[in-house]
Parts: C-alpha cells; sequence; structure tokens
C-alpha cells in the first residue's frame, strides 16, 4: 500500500516536472574539443568533435527522436575562380570560367537525419545548411559551376556531410565528430547548431575555431609572402650550401 | 607515417615519397649528366603540387644539384667564363620575361596547359632528335666508323653575324649575339618549366656553336647556377611559389641518387646511355600529351584568385 503511494507520488511528481519544462524553451549550449588547431610539420588532419546539450530536453532517452539537429562547420571564405574546359583543336584547354565571392574553404553539414526531412527549404536556405543550399548566389536552378565547386571539394575531403553524424547519448546531451583533412586552408571556422522540433527552429548556437600555422611551418609562409625577396636570397643560399655540403662529402679526389 | 607538411604548396605528403623521387632523378641525371628537372617537375606535378609551384621549387633544387656538378666542372678546368658570363646575361633576361609570363598566365588560368604543352613540345623533339642520333651512332660504331659530332673549321651562317667575341676557353672567334639568344631561351625555359635548359644548351653549343664537348658541360652547370638562382628569387617575390621544404628534401634524395647513378653511368657506353635517354625523355612527352588530349574525368577545375591567397 505505501509502496503504491510512493509510486504515485513520484509520477505525479515527474508529471508535474515535465509540464514545467514543456513551458520553459529549449535552449541549446555546444562547445567543441578545439578552440585553436595548429599546423605544424607533422600536420596530417585533425579530428573535431562538436558537443553540447539541449536544456529543457524533454526527451526521456537518446533515441527518442523528439529534436533533429543540424551541425554546420565552415572554413573560411574566399573568392574563387571556376573554370571549364573544352576541346580545341584536339586539346582540353579552359576556357569559360565564372567567379564566385564567397566559397567556404570547408563546409560540413552533420545532422541527426537527412536534412530535407527535418525542416523546409526556406530555413536550410536561410542559413545555408546543406549543400544544396550555399553558394546560390544566381538564380539559376541548374548551375554546373556551381555543382562543379561541391563535386571536386567532396573529393578533395573538403565538403563533407553525413546525415547520421549527429546521435543523442543522452536525453539532452549530443555529439558530433567531423575531420579536417590535411589540405584544410588555415583562417577563423564556424561552427553552428541548430535545433529543430517538428521541423521548427528551437534554438541556434555558435562557436569559432582558430586554425592557423605554428613554428616553423608560419615562419617560412610569412617570409614567403611578408619578405619575399630576402625569402628568395635564403632559398637559393640554402640550395648553394646544400650543393657544396654534397661536393665535400662525396669528393672522390 | 612521416607526413610532411609543406608550407606552400599547402598540403601534406609523405616525406619518404618525395625523399625517393629526388633520389630516382637524382640516380638517373647521375647516369646520364643531365639535371634532371625536365623529369622532376613533371613528377612533381603528377603527385599532385599545383604545376606553378612544382616549377618554382625546382627551379631552386636545380641550384643545389648544379652546383656539385660545376665545382667538379671547374676543377678540371672546363668551364668557360666569358662565354658562360654571355649566356647568363641572356639568361637573366629570359627569366625575368618568363617568371612575369607565368603571372600573366596564372591570372589567365592557363599556366597548368603552357607548362603542359612546353613539355610536350621540347620534349618530343629533343627526344626525338636525341633518339634518331643516338640510334645512328649505334649503328656507325657497329660498323666501326669512329663516332664524331664536331668538325672543327666548318663554317656556318652563324660566323657572318656582328659583334665577334673572342672566347679562349672554347677557342672560338664567333658573334656574341647566339649564345646571348639561346641564354635568353635558357632562360625562358628555367622560368616556365623549372628545368636547367641543359638539354637545350648542350646540343645549341655543341651543333650550333661548336663549342668543344668538354667545356660544354661545364660551362653551362656553371650558367644554369645563376639562371637558376635569378629564376628562384624572381619566383618568390613575383608568385610566391618556392616551398623551401619540399626543395630541401628533394635536394637531399637528388643528391644521394646522383652519387649511386654516377657510378652506373661509367658501365654503359655513351650512345647507349643517350638513346636511353631519349627513350625516356619521349615517355615523358608521350605521357604529358596524353593528359592533354584524353577527355578530363573533370572538367571543372577551381583556382584561387590573385590577392586571394
Amino acid at each position: 500500500m505505501r509502496f503504491s503511494a510512493l509510486t504515485a507520488l513520484l509520477c505525479l511528481c515527474a508529471l508535474w516536472s515535465s509540464a514545467a519544462q514543456a513551458q520553459r524553451a529549449e535552449t541549446v549550449e555546444t562547445d567543441v574539443s578545439t578552440r585553436q588547431i595548429a599546423i605544424e610539420s607533422n600536420f596530417s588532419g585533425a579530428r573535431l568533435v562538436v558537443f553540447g546539450t539541449v536544456t529543457n530536453s524533454r526527451q526521456t532517452a537518446p533515441e527518442s527522436g523528439v529534436y533533429d539537429l543540424a551541425v554546420v562547420i565552415r572554413g573560411p571564405e574566399q573568392p574563387a575562380v571556376l573554370r571549364r574546359k573544352s576541346r580545341v583543336l584536339g586539346i582540353w584547354i579552359n576556357t569559360r570560367s565564372r567567379i564566385y565571392q564567397n566559397v567556404p574553404g570547408y563546409y560540413a553539414i552533420l545532422s541527426t537525419r537527412p536534412i530535407e526531412e527535418i525542416t523546409d527549404k526556406k530555413i536550410l536556405t536561410k542559413y545555408g545548411i546543406g549543400f544544396d543550399n550555399i553558394l546560390v548566389e544566381r538564380d539559376t536552378p541548374d548551375d554546373p559551376f556551381r555543382d562543379a565547386i561541391i563535386r571536386i571539394r567532396q573529393k578533395d575531403g573538403l565538403y563533407r556531410h553525413s546525415d547520421t553524424g549527429v546521435a543523442f547519448i543522452g536525453k539532452s546531451l549530443f555529439r558530433a565528430t567531423v575531420d579536417l583533412p590535411a589540405n584544410v586552408p588555415v583562417g577563423e571556422y564556424w561552427t553552428d547548431v541548430f535545433v529543430f522540433r517538428e521541423g521548427k527552429l528551437l534554438s541556434h548556437s555558435s562557436t569559432t575555431i582558430d586554425l592557423r600555422k605554428e613554428g616553423f611551418e608560419r615562419f617560412v609562409f610569412n617570409a614567403a609572402f611578408e619578405k619575399p625577396l630576402l625569402y628568395g636570397i635564403a632559398a637559393v643560399l640554402v640550395a648553394i650550401l646544400a650543393g657544396l655540403a654534397a661536393s665535400a662529402i662525396f669528393r672522390k679526389d | 607515417m612521416l607526413q610532411i607538411y609543406l608550407p606552400i604548396a599547402e598540403m601534406s605528403v609523405n616525406i619518404l615519397v618525395i625523399l625517393g623521387m629526388g633520389a630516382a632523378v637524382g640516380f638517373l641525371s647521375g647516369m646520364f649528366g643531365v639535371g634532371g628537372g625536365f623529369l622532376m617537375t613533371p613528377l612533381l606535378i603528377f603527385h599532385g603540387i599545383p604545376p606553378a609551384v612544382a616549377v618554382a621549387t625546382e627551379a631552386n633544387q636545380i641550384v643545389a644539384s648544379s652546383v656539385s656538378g660545376a665545382l667538379a666542372q671547374w676543377r678540371r678546368g672546363n668551364v668557360d667564363m666569358k662565354m658562360g658570363t654571355v649566356l647568363l646575361l641572356g639568361g637573366i633576361a629570359g627569366s625575368f620575361v618568363g617568371v612575369q609570363l607565368v603571372k600573366l598566365l596564372r591570372e589567365m588560368g592557363q599556366v597548368d596547359l603552357i607548362i603542359s604543352l612546353s613539355y610536350v613540345t621540347f620534349l618530343g623533339v629533343i627526344g626525338g632528335l636525341m633518339f634518331v642520333e643516338s640510334v645512328r651512332a649505334l649503328s656507325k660504331a657497329r660498323g666501326g666508323a669512329p663516332v664524331s659530332s664536331r668538325r672543327p673549321g666548318q663554317h656556318n651562317w652563324i660566323h657572318g653575324l656582328p659583334l665577334k667575341m673572342r672566347f679562349q676557353r672554347s677557342k672560338l672567334y664567333i658573334s656574341a649575339i647566339p649564345p646571348l639568344v639561346i641564354g635568353v631561351f635558357v632562360g625562358l625555359l628555367a622560368a616556365i618549366m623549372g628545368v636547367g635548359g641543359g638539354f637545350i644548351m648542350v646540343p645549341a653549343m655543341i651543333y650550333l656553336l661548336r663549342v668543344p664537348t668538354s667545356v660544354v658541360v661545364g660551362t653551362s652547370l656553371f650558367q644554369i647556377i645563376f639562371v637558376t638562382s635569378v629564376t628562384t628569387v624572381l619566383h618568390s617575390t613575383t608568385n610566391q611559389t618556392v616551398d623551401v621544404v619540399l626543395a630541401l628534401v628533394l635536394m637531399i634524395g637528388g643528391v644521394i641518387g646522383a652519387q649511386f647513378g654516377a657510378a652506373a653511368g661509367q658501365k654503359l657506353r655513351g650512345e647507349q646511355l643517350r638513346a636511353l635517354l631519349a627513350l625516356m625523355v619521349l615517355a615523358v612527352s608521350i605521357r604529358l600529351g596524353v593528359d592533354l588530349i584524353v577527355e578530363p574525368g573533370e572538367l571543372f577545375s577551381i583556382g584561387a584568385l590573385q590577392g586571394g591567397h
């Protein structure tokens, strides 16, 4: 008897608290595993973990599926020129080109399920979520140049997507893992986490990551671009010394 | 394993692969007595290094390999300084024009095409000529006749040109214009193709200028050191495409390979060596030519706008 009364009380408490939670809106708090990534001479890529928590979660278990998450990791944007080859006099040469002003050097979209199923196109376009919703500078439905950027960058490992890349590991805690290949451009990266419930955007949170060359790599790169004359002369001196050293070591007479 | 990040090429490569490439080309250049730039630059491009970086970095590496070669020739007194200086003056002018041309072509998005076309043309022509010549020499040698390419005393149109100079070491009294023009041409090739230009300069000096064979190699190496040095500095200031990390790894591999190559080269006969080299030159030319003709798997390419580095 006492036992069932206690159970009833507990149930009531749970109901009350979930009702209270329902009144409070969910927000998302996120962070990344590394806020600064250094490119040094042994750099061969990096792994990034984006994690966070949905506060006031209504989920009872990780697999409840109340919330949908989309995580976008975006590298520095730069203007790029796209060129297309055609056959001229028997050889393939660049003939047509088009310039795009803001091409992300890196772009990853991870989500709990395919983003088209999560929400409608308007929201995806507004926040630039997914390959179909970035680089849309012109209102042409078919843009072979834009498609080529995404195709080439995907092949280089610089644009990535995973429909199951974000997973809840508790009723409110989630994580997503993404790899940055060795050829990533340096600069500032943004991670944006979007939380949806029934297609509605509940919350949005943003973190920045600084990816920079460090140590010797930074020294060489800066020298090449800031003091190109000295850099060139130094390169020649290194070569002359290497040549002299070689003939001193291997001299036979 | 043993990945190394190249700061200018902005990519990660396996240090052993690059060392191996340097050693393999060094071996061949030690064996044949050529610079090896014409093999190294295409290899780097096949490996995914951006062509503009490959060309500029290779010019830097050639400085190292020609210093040790030239030093050995210098000790034997095989360098015609006067001839070398005239060739060099032309070379500096040619390199200057070539580097500006590379800059312009990069902006136009045609630099890869022009580098490939230059390779196909020059390697095809030189390889073809060398092959025909060495096959002839081989069949002559089999017949027992002595092989000689130099016919002293024979005059050609070059002797009619003005601005005559005396080149004591080469025992020549000819116009300064032909060596100057050859120099300009070699400087252009150094800047656009990332080669020392020995494969053009050596035959030109032997067949056009009639410089004695003993002096040709030393003088050409002497000129190559300076032209590739100037080219390295100009590429650094104009295009920022010299990757010293890549160059240093190539130098180490190249030096080691060259020692073994030189030993191997002494076991083969001159005509056989030339026939082998000709075949290799032709093979590189054909490979690059096929890439231009066959429809590429990806018709599009992404390039950075200048200044957006």
